[in-house]
């Protein structure tokens, strides 16, 4: 894209007409896939997350590609405990979530008590601890999202995907979560759909960010 | 401060008052010297210190600011304050902290009365609580084994969660969740099922969140009677309390000797104390033809078992290894007496022992009596099975005197002792295998007696009288002792004490110098310690 293209929404709530760029370029979408599934370079192996739409509770752990990836990353720490997060994320990457039975493979691949897996587990909030959706959508309900209007934007996602806070869309399409901070603090309310930012996101766009999403697919 | 002299000791000032304490101590332990505790939950002298609890933050001149005096170290010249000010008013701070989501449930909490938070906060905390939210609810998890966990009430500590990793070194337990979510579990549904160490969770909770099951909703612990004692379960001898109301043992607690158990105890010995408080026993000496028993007093009992003591014939014996050392060593004295004879015992043995990792020097030992050791000293044989029945066949039909002591003979019948020209029964407990006794003679048991119990490493240890004994039952070391002086025309002994200086296999050592931490027997006397083979 060239310079010149007015850029006065960094965040995407739909097409509203006010600039010219596709979701798709704002966002990266192509982000996903092209990594390769192996972690590519050793360095980048344990950094972020990929976020998988499909999620397959059953899918077996560190095969293939995974097992590449798993030993990259096993490499970058002077023990095995050490990698417990990275290792836990690319079990979640598979998975959609740490299940008891993930953690328990986990800490028997890296030799740890697997009572610590689950503390570790637990501590942090970005292991989902129960299956989610296909869109897990992180609304951020603290100070400045809150000022301006988070509560709402949560009410508006519970009501489109007609659940409960923490649970699943009949169809399993929605999780609707609150976060804490997602340091999108300029660009309240900010929402956190698998590994995206939506941000200045208001009520109203709601039902529009949901379509877009079941339509895409992801 | 003291570069210049590598001295082995500090001298520092606690609450005005001047300590020399060995380089290394922590301020914590130092101020105990003087009188002082300092409050605290996460430090435990048997358990690492991860400084977390922050309750025993003291204050030191010129130091910018309030330190751990768990994990601090006195230094030389240092000017300690415990009680001044700013740690007075930082320990109320955070013991409020501590009770915003306590449920303040103490008259249904068992730990009540043994509370660190209800001490603390009676004795530093503020007079009303300020919160105004909610408290959050775990409710109660049961972890399987002999401990529930009562989440509302925890204050994470993590003393058990480090018990578990460094003394049992099966760390099952760990701190799930975060914030005032956290709480203490196992992996999900696993439970503490299948480990040998975790009662002492329940001893070293501050807190009423892991609580015995055995013991819930028994006792309050105000109302319980503590006193020192030997655990009977094995040969390791780990010192322990009982405590005891209504004349019944309610639970053992360990008792802490470094060279025995330190602070620990196994879950075996622990909750096998039921046989102390069984109700069936014998009350008054009897004395019968072999066919009737008639219940009479000691004086008659025993001046009728005196005439006939003489010339029945050989003397053979069988004694129990949970009796004391006074009363093997006064059986071992009568045997001889009467020209010497076989002593066997019958012991319980596990296949295996079972070591607390953590703590090399505690585990469960084969041996599941606390005495063999004295019986093996004292020239008596292992006989019968590791079940502890079988052996007896040539006692049973042995035609001279007999001596049971201690022994239930639960699995002999009741024509045991038939053959016997003067069977004597001293025991606790009514039997039909003492149905042909001539004599039954009622005799305590540890916990009604004063005495002390030789250990797997020969080490000699003292327990006291916590139970009144029933009807006239009276220690084994006195029965026979009386009838011994009698037939030697001495004075009886009247108190433990004289009783064990008379064993001369524990000669050198008195109950002085046994005190209440136990003394080992001469190196030279000891025996190996597999030696006793057993016979079938």
């Amino acid at each position: 894209m060239s310079g010149s293209v007015p850029y006065r929404n960094p965040g995407w709530a739909g097409n509203t007409g006010e600039f010219q760029l596709s979701e798709a370029q704002v966002r990266g979408d192509d982000f996903v896939g092209t990594r390769p599934l192996a972690g590519g370079h050793a360095s980048g192996s344990a950094s972020y997350p990929y976020m998988l739409e499909e999620k397959r509770p059953d899918a077996p752990l560190f095969e293939g590609p995974y097992q590449d990836r798993l030993d990259k990353i096993l490499t970058r720490y002077p023990d095995k405990r050490a990698a417990l997060l990275p290792v836990l994320n690319l079990a979640q990457e598979v998975r959609g979530h740490v299940s008891p039975e993930t953690m328990d493979r986990v800490a028997e691949l890296l030799e740890l008590p697997r009572a610590y897996v689950r503390g570790v587990t637990t501590f942090y909030t970005m292991y989902n601890k129960r299956p989610v959706g296909r869109f897990l959508i992180q609304v951020c309900t603290n100070i400045s999202c809150n000022l301006c209007g988070a509560d709402d934007v949560m009410e508006a996602f519970l009501r489109y995907a007609n659940t409960e806070p923490g649970e699943t869309s009949a169809e399993g399409d929605f999780t609707v979560v609150e976060a804490e901070c997602l340091a999108g603090c300029g660009f309240p309310t900010c929402v956190q759909i698998n590994s995206r930012y939506y941000e200045n996101v208001q009520p109203l766009d709601v039902p529009k960010i949901c379509e877009r999403l079941r339509a895409r697919g992801r | 401060m003291a570069e210049s002299s590598p001295a082995e000791t500090v001298t520092l000032t606690i609450d005005g008052r001047q300590v020399t304490v060995p380089r290394g101590t922590t301020l914590l332990q130092a101020a105990e010297r003087v009188g002082t505790r300092v409050p605290h939950y996460c430090y435990h002298p048997g358990l690492s210190a991860p400084a977390m609890c922050r309750l025993c933050l003291v204050e030191i001149e010129k130091a910018p600011k309030l330190v751990p005096s768990c994990i601090t170290q006195a230094a030389d010249g240092q000017v300690v304050h415990t009680q001044s000010e700013e740690p007075l008013a930082m320990r109320r701070g955070v013991l409020e902290f501590y009770l915003q989501n306590h449920p303040l449930d103490c008259p249904i909490c068992d730990q009540s009365g043994e509370c660190k938070l209800q001490d603390y906060a009676h004795a530093e905390g503020r007079v009303h609580g300020r919160g105004r939210e909610p408290k959050r609810v775990f409710g109660r998890d049961d972890f399987g084994g002999d401990v529930v966990f009562y989440g509302d009430r925890c204050v994470m500590c993590t003393r058990c969660v480090r018990f578990m990793n460094e003394i049992e070194q099966d760390p099952r337990l760990t701190v799930v969740e975060r914030g005032d979510r956290s709480i203490i579990d196992t992996f999900f549904e696993e439970g503490l099922e299948g480990t040998h160490y975790h009662g002492n969770i329940v001893d070293i909770c501050p807190v009423g969140a892991l609580l015995s099951k055995d013991f819930l909703f028994k006792q309050r612990a105000w109302d319980l009677d503590h006193t020192p004692s030997v655990c009977p379960g094995c040969s390791q001898g780990c010192n322990i309390e009982l405590h005891t109301r209504d004349n019944l043992v309610q639970r053992l607690r360990p008792r802490v000797n470094l060279d025995v158990n330190g602070h620990w105890m196994c879950d075996h010995g622990r909750l096998d104390y039921e046989w102390i408080n069984r109700g069936d026993r014998v009350e008054v000496p009897l004395v019968g033809d072999g066919r009737e028993a008639r219940a009479t007093g000691w004086r008659a009992a025993l001046t009728s078992l005196l005439e006939r003591l003489d010339g029945a014939g050989p003397v053979r014996a069988v004694v129990s290894p949970r009796l004391a050392n006074e009363d093997l060593g006064a059986v071992r004295a009568l045997v001889d007496a009467l020209g010497g004879g076989e002593i066997v015992y019958r012991s319980r043995r596990a296949p295996a022992e079972v070591p607390l990792k953590g703590f090399p020097k505690l585990a469960r030992r084969r041996d599941l009596e606390p005495n063999v050791n004295a019986a093996r000293l004292l020239g008596m044989e292992r006989v019968g099975g590791d079940d502890g029945t079988g052996g007896l066949a040539p006692f049973a039909a042995h035609g001279g005197v007999l001596i049971v002591a201690g022994d239930e003979l639960a699995d002999q019948p009741p024509d045991f002792g038939e053959r016997a020209r003067l069977y004597v029964y001293l025991g606790q407990h009514p039997t039909a295998a003492a149905s042909r006794a001539h004599f039954v003679l009622p005799i305590t048991n540890f916990a009604e007696q004063e005495g002390s119990f030789t250990n797997h490493e020969h080490r000699v240890q003292r327990f006291w009288p916590a139970l009144e004994p029933p009807g006239a039952a009276r220690p084994g070391w006195l029965v026979l002792g009386a009838l011994l002086a009698e037939r030697a025309g001495e004075a009886a002994p009247t108190r433990a004490e004289v009783a064990f200086e008379r064993i001369g296999a524990f000669e050198g050592l008195t109950y002085e110098r046994v005190g209440t931490g136990g003394a080992p027997i001469g190196e030279d006397r000891a025996l190996p310690a597999e030696a006793a083979g057993g016979r079938a």
